[in-house]
């Protein structure tokens, strides 16, 4: 009977495509580690904890950033002003650190000199927090500004987006006269990205050395985003309406959804992670520079999310598979430094890997 | 008797849940008008798809001109010379009207298309229509009537020799749909073939030389318009028993639990107002484009209303979002399941329980309890569904129509607004489904259900009322309601006559 076929369950037709469908990002992840852990080239020094530890520091700042990508694309969006707003962020966090070193340590004028009251140390101090501080608003001020313009606005979220990668670029290069914005703190505020810091684990024996590794702060920071992020798409109301309106937007508005208030909530979500990205990016450098820094991270981020497994045009999608994603794009760079082969490799390679990271995960047409 | 152009013997079409046409055998002539009218679901458009290479035949043979004939694509019907006038015209608005008739087949001279004889070719079928639109005009400035034209010229083109045209007076006012029946008749005494198929009775009567009726997929009888009225058409179209596929009416309540008062919608609704009981069903018929979709819609907070106003249990409401109307009680069950009722690759739990999230935890939700609830629906239901992590698009019509209802079941609503309960539902199921909304009734719950299936109204509802033109231009009582009454009043055959 015809009604019978039809209504077979997916199960009953097992597959590969189907367990590559739901675990494929974890599999590339643990083939690939597995890879650089037994090709000659790469395997004395991959599985080293410190390069290890390094590739996920590294990849933090773009991990994070990731994490929001993920819920707007799942909702049926994309972000490419993200590499843009983390430059704008990082130089206006940065500014506004100088600005309280500044007025601290002003001797004369409507100020006091605070710095001779609280020491300077402390001053630097109050810089940090404040870098610290304003950035997360910031990035969330941005985000719906992005989300204003999409749903009540009613423009494509590219062109919108391609606005802002083009428009906050302008405003930090504007900022910085097309140099860099420099941090005024002498070594607390590149604490806070530096490996040297964070959750010390306790020492052990490698080889010859004795290691003394910190989780840094961009990693715990990171991993926090990401079991909150994960929570959130699958626990939560805000997580199911994302999923909702991705999957079918008419289906979810006569479901009774906001779907503007969800999209725009995906948006200020994406900003608040470019937000907390941009001050841990800053603070690596102790430095912006207006026309280099967040470049190309939307690209990044978007190759991270669509090898996770979310599905581009949306509906479907998670958090733990962007981490993934986050990682082998990150072991692909530390592979190919480790068996020295030339930096311009690393376009082609990626490209490879996503594109077969895609193939191997898409879905049987329905 | 004139000679055969088509003949169909035998022709079926299975999709999964349903046989859309029966062993069909039907004859029509070279150089006729011929009527195809028959209820919605009647198999029209399957077998108007079957002969213009959209769907291919289960079974049966189709022959034209003598030639056995196998479709496969509509461009295979083009060649042999079938061409189908769809409702929703297939143009391209931003081309021009020579453009677009000779789109695929353009005209070229050394590689380059030459645009100068596809507008004098086009500008020569035009004027054989009658028509004075010039083939250089951007289709998107016409007219629906004259895009309707081009469509047209666009088959004369290709040298169509039968030509399908699909309910196209939905769209046409008087004078427009006048002017198309006389490039018709003028088709029609140049020998091209014309299958016309509406189920608006007046101009079927009128324009056709032959009508055939259809009903459940079946040939029922082809007739010549002086024999038969619009009254018989109309009986010839219904007529069946489906006595006791509908459990018996139970009494209803006094309190009014929704009342509407001439509501407006821009475009649709023209002052349409109504009263639902508590316990009470209430069918709302009318043809397709009569604003009953529309009418529910703007109840339901999904189209602006222009005016008018909505009260729950005397109270009036303001209804400005979709989530205004369900914490009102009320719930929108849509005509269109696939692509607005359900999210067809969520599962069915997350089907189930989307509309009423806000009952499974105040910030993170307590999926065991999203489980149980979906679990105790499909229960009660009798939805059948290997398990509840299944995607929704994996299921029946029927089980799917039964996770739609469980949605807003689970929204504990006091009115419900059922639209198309039962379309695309095998008959095992519409009976559940029947029974279903009965007993949400006798529970209490005050229901309006629109259909076409006018037994079903019958069978089901209190009160029928009729909706045409934006307008309820009349109330039947339920059990003394029949077929030809609802026809006439959808029609507009016959004044109202108020129950």
């Amino acid at each position: 009977m015809i009604q019978d076929k039809a209504n077979t369950p997916a199960a009953a037709r097992f597959g590969w495509s189907d367990l590559f469908e739901a675990w494929g990002g974890l599999a590339a992840l643990i083939g690939l580690a597995a890879f650089c852990a037994l090709f000659p080239a790469t395997r004395e020094h991959f599985l080293n904890p410190e390069n290890i530890r390094n590739i996920i520091h590294q990849n933090a700042f773009i991990g994070i950033i990731a994490v929001g990508m993920t819920f707007v694309i799942i909702s049926g969006g994309i972000d490419l002003s993200v590499g843009s707003m983390a430059a704008l962020i990082g130089g206006l966090s940065i500014l506004a650190m100088n600005q309280v070193i500044g007025l601290t340590e002003s001797p004369v004028g409507v100020y006091p000199p605070i710095k001779y009251l609280i020491g300077a140390n402390v001053s630097e101090g109050l810089g940090v927090v404040c870098a610290c501080a304003v950035a997360p608003p910031i990035g969330v001020a941005l985000g719906l500004l992005n989300g204003v313009l999409i749903t009540k606005g009613r423009i494509a979220p590219f062109i919108v987006t391609l606005g802002g990668f083009a428009g906050y670029r302008s405003i930090i290069l504007a900022i910085a006269d097309g140099g860099e914005v420099r941090s005024g703190s002498f070594s607390l505020f590149e604490a806070v990205s530096s490996p040297r810091h964070g959750i010390p684990l306790p020492a052990f024996e490698f080889g010859e050395r004795t290691l003394e590794l910190y989780i840094t702060w961009p990693i715990i920071v990171f991993l926090l985003i990401a079991i909150v992020g994960q929570v959130a798409l699958s626990h939560t109301r805000f997580g199911r309406y994302v999923i909702a309106v991705g999957s079918n937007e008419t289906a979810a508005r006569y479901s009774a959804i906001n779907i503007d208030r969800v999209r725009m909530v995906a948006y200020a979500l994406i900003g608040l992670c470019t937000g907390v990205a941009a001050v841990l990016l800053a603070s690596r450098l102790n430095s912006v520079g207006a026309s280099n820094t967040g470049n190309l991270f939307e690209l990044d981020a978007i190759a991270a999310v669509v090898i996770g497994g979310t599905r581009m045009s949306g509906g479907r999608g998670r958090i733990w598979g962007t981490v993934c994603g986050v990682l082998i794009l990150g072991i692909i760079d530390n592979m190919l430094l480790l068996a020295e082969v030339s930096a311009y490799w690393q376009g082609l390679v990626k490209a490879g890997v996503i594109l077969l990271a895609v193939l191997l995960q898409r879905s049987r047409p329905a | 008797m004139r000679e055969p152009i088509l003949t169909i013997a035998d022709l079926t079409r299975d999709y999964p849940a349903v046989r859309a046409v029966d062993r069909l055998s039907l004859t029509i002539n070279r150089g006729e008008v011929h009527g195809i009218i028959g209820e919605n679901g009647a198999g029209k458009s399957t077998l108007m798809k079957m002969l213009s290479g959209l769907e291919r035949p289960t079974a049966g043979s189709i022959t034209f001109a003598g030639q056995p004939l196998h479709l496969r694509s509509a461009s295979d019907a083009m060649r042999v010379g079938i061409a189908m006038i769809h409702q929703e015209l297939n143009l391209i608005g931003e081309l021009s009207v020579a453009d677009n008739i000779f789109l695929g087949r353009e005209r070229t001279t050394l590689g380059l298309v030459d645009r100068g004889a596809a507008e004098t070719a086009a500008l020569k079928l035009l004027n054989q229509l009658g028509s004075n639109i010039s083939p250089r005009t951007r289709v998107s400035r016409l007219s629906i009537a004259d895009q309707q034209l081009v469509e047209i010229a666009k088959a004369l083109s290709c040298e169509a020799r039968l030509l399908i045209m699909d309910e196209p007076t939905a769209v046409l006012s008087e004078r427009e749909t006048l002017a198309l029946f006389r490039v018709m008749n003028q088709l029609r005494l140049q020998g091209v073939t014309i299958i016309y198929v509406s189920h608006l009775l007046p101009e079927v009567r009128r324009l056709c030389d032959r009508i055939t009726v259809l009903r459940d997929g079946r040939f029922v009888k082809t007739v010549e318009p002086r024999e038969a009225s619009e009254s018989d058409l109309a009986q010839l179209m219904v007529g069946r028993d489906l006595g006791d596929l509908y459990p018996a009416r139970s009494p209803h309540g006094a309190e009014k639990v929704l009342e509407a008062r001439n509501v407006f919608v821009d475009g649709f609704v023209r002052g349409a107002g109504l009263d639902l009981h508590r316990g009470e069903i209430v069918g709302l018929a009318g043809l397709v484009g009569s604003g009953r979709t529309e009418f529910a819609e703007a109840i339901a907070g999904l189209r602006r209303r222009r005016g008018g106003s909505v009260s729950v249990k005397g109270a009036p409401v303001r209804l400005r979002r979709p989530i205004d109307a369900v914490r009102c009680g009320i719930a929108y069950l849509s005509e269109d399941r696939k692509t607005r009722g359900l999210h067809l690759d969520l599962n069915v739990v997350e089907n189930t329980t989307l509309a009423n999230l806000r009952a499974y935890g105040r910030y993170l939700l307590d999926r065991g309890a999203l489980r149980r609830s979906a679990q105790s629906h499909a229960q009660r239901l009798g939805t059948r569904c290997g398990r509840l992590s299944q995607r929704v698009s994996s299921l029946s019509g029927g089980n799917q129509q039964k996770v739609a209802l469980a949605k807003w079941l689970d929204t504990r609503p006091e009115v419900l607004l059922l639209d198309e309960p039962t379309r695309g539902v095998d008959i095992g199921a519409k009976q559940e489904i029947y029974q279903l909304i009965h007993n949400l009734a006798a529970e209490g719950r005050a229901i309006l259900m629109i259909s076409s299936e006018m037994p079903e109204l019958i069978g089901l509802c209190h009160r029928i009322l009729v909706m045409r033109q934006g307008r309820i231009v009349g109330a039947l009582a339920g059990e003394r309601a029949t077929e030809g009454d609802i026809m006439h009043l959808a029609a507009g055959v016959r004044e109202a006559r108020v129950a």
